[in-house]
């Protein structure tokens, strides 16, 4: 409840902060359906010339980048904008008031920014996966449709708990600006079937920074290739992943000793 | 004036230097859509034999030199200056009597290239080793022939870049601006598909734009695959759109400077 509170308390400040620079987000909004744009021509450009993808129709593809772009709101609303408050008050020192806070560090952490507008790219993925699901061959069910939420949500916790392993790393080294830029440099790698990509590729993305469980697992588990064990797998990877984040992040919290104190 | 660039050589490499952990990263954000590209071009070509005249090793070589060409004809103009601007710390540098914009930044410009091309070479051997295209098209004249078509298209894109850094003298919106702008690059280079892939209308308006010259027009150079005409005509082109951006740039920058009123100071 309490937590809840404290969520709608960021919302409203952060809108309060957006709101000043009104001009700015409605360029931003412009380019991002500018973006958009891009990356439909981009795929009208790959399906003039082929059929499928790795045995993806097109269809799959405007869900896939529906997926992706959730994973990407994700990254922009929240990650990228805690991650700079974040290392700018490890350097500082004003970290110091975020612990004395009576809640919970990590949640403080993670959700005090929040870059509002992106939330309109919420509604825009749900339009393009919706359209996608529809144009696609294939019929889907109920069941697929819901495990495809589900390996959506486990996917972005994974992510959320790679990052907050990678950030809570800052306690150790001080001077680590670049604790997220791994993330962001293979977020590319969400817009297109992970199976199209070499081994190596997809071994990365799956494994060691896993974009791809994020967007193409839950896109598999849309088209019924996901047998139940594979689903509760990932299930399970994610509550283990995010255990392991917290306990890294409070080993983390003890070594950090302020920075002028 | 060689003495200045000299001098200013030498701060500036060893500012970079500094960075070098930075440049690495950069070097890995920047690698990764290119080698995405190539995924999905040499898989599609796979299925199907060749797409539209490209077999899966001209999508492999495409793209692997495609990593060089960007790496020598792309600039950082936007982040290394937009901020001078709109700080007011580019006063300090008005007041010296060489060009801010054309000296000090081109030269940091120039020393982050070499660091990174020099990150980007062992790199390359790797995935070199892991696609093993298949170079037998490229010939030595290519190669030489592509060089100052790469320098002079480093100039252009430099030039440009560095106009639409200048209109923070007007507006405080420059980085959108510059994403728009990127977004044009995208288009009309060749950096997402070779353009005889791309819609023909696009194809037809990027013969007359200076972008192809910073990634299609050299890579294809290099690879072999242009006739005598088409190379004569990227060479025109280039002169054409260097004498262009010169001026464009030297008439928005005089603009610009009049209006700088130096915020801050």
């Amino acid at each position: 409840m309490q937590t809840l509170k404290l969520l709608s308390a960021f919302l409203k400040v952060n809108i309060q902060m957006s709101l000043a620079y009104r001009a700015d987000t409605l360029v931003n909004i412009l380019l991002n359906l500018m973006w958009l744009g891009w990356e439909l021509l981009s795929l009208n450009i790959i399906f003039n010339n082929t059929d499928t993808l790795g045995g993806w129709g097109i269809g799959e593809l405007i869900a896939l980048l529906g997926v992706f772009r959730l994973v990407n709101t994700m990254m922009i609303a929240f990650i990228w904008p805690n991650t700079e408050k974040f290392n700018q008050s490890i350097r500082d020192g004003s970290m110091d008031y975020t612990i004395l806070q009576p809640v919970n560090s990590m949640f403080l952490v993670t959700f005090s920014r929040i870059t509002v507008w992106r939330f309109w790219d919420l509604i825009l993925a749900g339009v393009l996966i919706v359209v996608g699901v529809n144009m696609s061959a294939a019929t889907t069910t109920a069941p697929q449709v819901l495990t495809f939420m589900l390996l959506a949500i486990t996917g972005m916790i994974i992510i959320y708990s790679l990052w907050i392993v990678l950030i809570a790393l800052t306690f150790w080294f001080v001077k680590f600006d670049n604790n997220v830029t791994i993330l962001q440099a293979l977020l590319d790698a969400g817009r297109y079937p992970a199976t199209v990509y070499p081994v190596w590729l997809r071994v990365i993305v799956t494994f060691i920074i896993p974009i791809a469980v994020a967007t193409t697992i839950p896109l598999q588990a849309l088209r019924g290739e996901l047998v139940s064990v594979q689903i509760l797998g990932f299930v399970l990877v994610s509550i283990i992943s995010f255990m392991v984040a917290s306990r890294v992040w409070k080993a983390g919290l003890k070594q950090y000793s302020g920075a002028s104190s | 004036m060689f003495l200045i660039f000299k001098r200013l050589w030498q701060v500036n490499w060893a500012e970079q230097w500094q960075y070098r952990a930075n440049l690495l990263m950069y070097l890995l954000y920047w690698l990764v859509s290119p080698i995405i590209y190539l995924a999905v071009w040499t898989s599609i070509a796979n299925v199907k034999g060749s797409v539209n005249g490209f077999t899966a090793n001209d999508f492999t070589s495409y793209y692997m030199v495609l990593l060089i060409c960007d790496q020598v004809t792309s600039n950082i103009i936007i982040h290394t200056f937009a901020y001078k601007i709109q700080d007011g710390s580019l006063s300090g540098e008005l007041v010296k009597p060489i060009h801010p914009m054309l000296t000090n930044a081109l030269v940091n410009n120039v020393a982050f290239k070499m660091l990174t091309i020099m990150g980007l070479v062992p790199i390359w051997v790797i995935l070199f080793l892991l696609f093993k295209p298949d170079f037998s098209g490229v010939s030595l004249p290519g190669v030489l022939l592509s060089i100052p078509i790469m320098v002079v298209a480093f100039f252009i894109g430099y030039l440009l870049s560095a106009t639409i850094v200048s209109l923070a003298f007007w507006t405080t919106r420059v980085y959108s601006i510059h994403e728009f702008y990127f977004a044009f690059i995208l288009l009309f280079s060749g950096q997402f598909v070779p353009l005889p892939l791309m819609p023909k209308l696009i194809q037809d308006i990027a013969q007359y734009l200076p972008f192809q010259l910073l990634l299609y027009f050299p890579i294809q150079l290099i690879l072999g695959k242009l006739t005598t005409d088409q190379i004569v005509l990227g060479y025109v082109m280039a002169g054409v759109w260097l004498a262009v951006s010169i001026l464009v740039f030297n008439l928005v920058w005089r603009e610009g400077v009049k209006r700088y009123s130096a915020v801050g100071a």
